[in-house]
């Protein structure tokens, strides 16, 4: 039998049906909701499938607190949002503000851990401190904030971060990409494992600069702890002056 | 020969009024309704090679049921039929459910050279098999129904019993003290489960005003000449499919085993990773309530495809009317729900509560049915023109990939890559 005639038959000699209308017509109403049917670890893609054209519907998500478990959710809702407004969006400190944030400004009094995360175009500023993983696994766009605590810019690809006053341990650890600016100075192992991008810091930077760093460049105006460069196999480091046991290629700045 | 039709409604006319079965009406075909328990049993009765189980707590006419049924099948007393049973608990033995060597053979001289005896019990030379309480069996011997059940015969010892096609029936408790776990390959070789309640109030009443004892009451049922029995699974055949139900079944079966990530996109062959140890995070289709892949753990095999078929004809059968999508909608989740694990989160949501796993998977077979009958219309038509050669591959797979279904993607495609 031609598999036609069973859909003749199936279909009872009918034109071509309606075609599929995927996750079409359902509310959302909370972030549960939107739990219920992405799950708690959703990609961007399944958040942005679901989420409500209504602007107002939209804000009422984001002013909710996700806590611990929705905040992934929340913070893929904070980009959307601003990736969609015309002006910039003040949000409150939470944790993953601007998740995998494409385009648009965030502006944040104060912020917590993982804000600009995986984004990859936009601009975020933080007007006051921010929390562990400030712009880790960047791919692009920028991040300014007064200040940050440990693993800023972890992992980051590409995009510009800058920090106005001091930054906390591990900055730019395995940074294949982009450039970070410090206006004061960091904790110890700054570019652990860089492999590749820029980092500038104008204050003094701590123990282990550059530990194992394969590539990229660093540049320290005061004064690098002891170790800068240690185990390093390649990239460049200037300091103004370093502490005991510096690897032997890094570069004294006059 | 007298229509065997008009027989079965007597025998359900006659259960009904002797108050041998009052269950409530809780199977809806169309406007139609009737007792899940008694019509799946008097189904099987009119197929061969297949297995019903009723499941439900003591008391709740299971056995007697069945036992009764086959005192009017086989046109032979209560006793009779009951001692053909076999009931499972730890010490049985494959001696004592299929047979055993005869040991008069190395007594008599002449007959020590011929060919091994063996002296097979009743439920083995039976064409009416019941397995009572078959989760009582303990798990290794569970595995010994696994070669007999859906065959036509038995070997013990070299030798076979040829009983022919047979009916089996099977009951059992929910899990209790001296109860073991159904094994997987045995749930699948069971064709339907069927939930068996006890009465309800109206029920009580009429069975506290039944006078009669059982076996009495037993006599009076209608009774089937083996000509008649016979010839049931042969009229059943004979009652066609609709092309609607044949298709909504096809998609039914891939809708369960489809999944991206298995090998072959097949879920019957995952062992150690299944949706519910996370295998979908992250998937595509994981929590789209559209999606049936990531809501069960497993693939549905092709018994269920040849059971869906041949109940679907077995009810168009017994209720006088077309083997249609609202009889397959109705009698899918009792074929279905023993063989599959929902994910435990949906299901422990309301309305289920965590109870209610038949109910759960008849809104997923519902939605299985509804979306192939609405929405799957243009993806369906795509492929079967691509297949009659009507439009070109390429343009075919191009048309395909533009819809968000399992069965297009993981189904369709592929195959239509591998059409020379």
């Amino acid at each position: 039998m031609k598999l036609s005639s069973l859909m003749d038959s199936a279909y009872l000699k009918k034109g071509p049906g309606r075609r599929l209308k995927t996750r079409e017509g359902d509310m959302i109403f909370s972030l549960e909701d939107l739990a219920d049917r992405v799950g708690n670890k959703p990609s961007r893609d399944a958040v942005k499938e679901l989420i409500p054209e209504d602007r107002t519907q939209v804000d009422l998500l984001i002013s909710t607190d996700p806590g611990k478990r929705y905040a992934l959710i929340w913070g893929y809702l904070t980009s959307l949002a601003a990736e969609r407004s015309t002006a910039p969006l003040v949000l409150p400190s939470r944790d993953y503000v601007g998740l995998e944030l494409r385009r648009g400004t965030i502006i944040l009094a104060e912020a917590r851990d993982h804000v600009g995360e995986k984004m990859s175009g936009g601009r975020i500023v933080v007007q006051g401190k921010a929390g562990d993983y400030l712009g880790q696994e960047m791919q692009g766009g920028r991040i300014i904030a007064r200040g940050c605590r440990d693993y800023a810019f972890r992992n980051m690809r590409d995009g510009f971060g800058v920090v106005l006053g001091d930054a906390g341990k591990f900055l730019g650890l395995g940074n294949s990409g982009g450039r970070i600016a410090v206006r004061g100075s960091c904790k110890e192992r700054a570019g652990w494992l860089m492999r590749s991008g820029s980092l500038n810091v104008l204050g003094d930077a701590g123990e282990y600069l550059g530990l194992l760093m394969s590539g990229g460049r660093i540049r320290v105006k005061g004064i690098a702890g002891r170790r800068a460069g240690w185990r390093k196999k390649g990239g460049s480091i200037a300091a103004g002056g370093f502490g005991p046991e510096a690897a032997i290629d890094v570069i004294e700045l006059e | 020969m007298p229509d065997p039709h008009k027989k079965i409604q007597q025998l359900i006319a006659s259960l009904e009024e002797e108050r041998l079965h009052v269950g409530r009406k809780d199977l809806a075909i169309g406007r139609q309704r009737v007792n899940a328990q008694l019509y799946f049993s008097i189904a099987n009765a009119c197929l061969r090679g297949r297995v019903v189980l009723l499941y439900g707590g003591m008391g709740a006419n299971k056995t007697t049921l069945i036992n009764l049924l086959g005192s009017s099948f086989l046109s032979m007393d209560l006793d009779r039929v009951e001692d053909i049973m076999v009931t499972g608990h730890p010490e049985q033995t494959e001696e004592k459910i299929v047979g055993f060597l005869d040991p008069r053979q190395w007594t008599v001289t002449a007959s020590a050279t011929g060919p091994t005896q063996v002296l097979w019990t009743a439920w083995a030379a039976s064409n009416w098999k019941l397995i009572n309480e078959i989760n009582r069996f303990p798990s290794g011997k569970q595995n010994l129904f696994l070669e007999i059940l859906q065959k036509r015969k038995i070997s013990y010892a070299g030798q076979l019993c040829r009983p022919g096609d047979t009916c089996y029936f099977a009951t059992m408790n929910p899990e209790f003290s001296g109860t073991y776990p159904l094994d997987e390959a045995l749930r699948d070789r069971i064709s339907a489960c069927v939930p068996a309640t006890q009465p309800d109030f109206l029920a009580g009443l009429l069975l506290s005003e039944r006078e009669t004892d059982v076996r009495d009451l037993a006599d009076q049922l209608p009774r089937f000449t083996s000509q008649e029995f016979s010839s049931l699974p042969g009229i059943v055949e004979n009652k066609p499919l609709a092309g609607q139900v044949e298709l909504a079944i096809l998609c039914l079966i891939r809708d369960f085993t489809l999944c991206e990530r298995a090998p072959f996109y097949d879920k019957t062959q995952l062992s150690q990773s299944k949706p519910s140890l996370g295998l979908c995070s992250g998937c595509h289709y994981q929590n789209n309530p559209e999606a049936i892949c990531w809501q069960v753990d497993e693939g549905l095999s092709d018994r269920v495809r040849q059971d869906l078929r041949i109940f679907c004809r077995a009810f168009a059968y017994l209720l006088d009317r077309d083997a249609d999508l609202e009889v397959l909608k109705a009698i899918a989740p009792y074929i279905i729900w023993h063989r599959t694990t929902p994910m435990r989160h949906a299901l422990e949501k309301p309305p289920y509560f965590g109870a209610g796993k038949l109910a759960y998977v008849a809104r997923l077979v519902e939605n299985s049915i509804n979306r192939t009958m609405n929405e799957r219309e243009e993806m369906n038509r795509i492929f079967s023109r691509a297949v009659d050669k009507e439009m070109s591959t390429a343009k075919a797979i191009e048309e395909l990939s533009l819809f968000d279904d399992p069965i297009a993607r993981l189904d369709f495609i592929p195959a239509l890559e591998d059409l020379p």
